[in-house]
């Protein structure tokens, strides 16, 4: 790989800046959406599809409880989004290996770790809710990749810490 | 810090400048200048070769441990 040749860096920096403001409208989103079961529970009841016959409260409050779940994971996001960007602006300086950056990597895998407990709670509540007369399919749960994901950054993270420390020992030999 | 670097001593009984040393040894008279001054945290071989073979001494003439 050459030193400043590869437009991944400015890809990501833009990218992230894009992904920070979609996470907050994505937060905004589910939270009208929340606000809007509360104001016209029926319509929304008709909108999702509830059956006749079936007791649409304890789907209402798995449905809510999911929302509310998702509006937590927001704050989680931007955590990450906004640390990387940080992490990407040091690169771009050419100095990334900096202790800060082994702050912002140990940041960012707790919060893919509660990320991933949300996912599971998340999944467990629609699959409470989903029948064979209201079938639910959510893309949340138990995640490989996502658990890996999580030791990886943890992994790193710790990586970065002592990298940084032999770079100093380094600089401090004569 | 407990280990003593006296290049000072060293340069000042052979009528040497830091500047002179930095350049019979090829080195930085920045980094000599962090040597000197007891803010390096480690000393190469190399370094420690080329100055004990520029100022005629042993290692231990350069270094000494103060304890406590």
């Amino acid at each position: 790989m050459t030193k400043g040749k590869s437009a991944a860096l400015p890809i990501a920096y833009v990218v992230l800046r894009i992904l920070i403001v979609l996470n907050w409208f994505y937060g905004a989103a589910i939270l009208a959406l929340v606000a809007f079961t509360f104001v016209n529970e029926p319509w929304f009841m008709r909108a999702i599809d509830i059956p006749t016959g079936t007791d649409p409260r304890p789907i209402m409050m798995g449905l809510r409880a999911i929302a509310a779940l998702g509006i937590l994971a927001v704050p989680l996001n931007h955590l990450i989004l906004t640390r990387l960007l940080r992490i990407v602006e040091t690169v771009g300086r050419g100095d990334p290996f900096v202790v800060v950056n082994a702050y912002r990597l140990n940041a960012i895998a707790w919060a893919l770790l509660v990320l991933q407990l949300l996912s599971m709670l998340i999944g467990a509540i629609g699959k409470s809710i989903a029948s064979k007369e209201f079938p639910l399919h959510l893309d949340a749960g138990f995640s490989v990749n996502g658990w890996l994901a999580v030791i990886l950054t943890f992994v790193l993270a710790r990586v970065f810490a002592e990298g940084t420390l032999m770079r100093e020992d380094l600089e401090g030999t004569v | 810090m407990a280990i003593v670097v006296k290049l000072d001593e060293l340069l000042h009984n052979r009528r040497m400048t830091l500047t002179e040393l930095a350049e019979k040894i090829d080195i930085t008279l920045a980094n000599l200048s962090i040597l000197k001054t007891g803010k390096a945290r480690a000393i190469r071989f190399s370094t420690l070769e080329a100055i004990c073979d520029v100022l005629g001494c042993q290692p231990g003439d350069l270094l000494e441990y103060r304890g406590g």
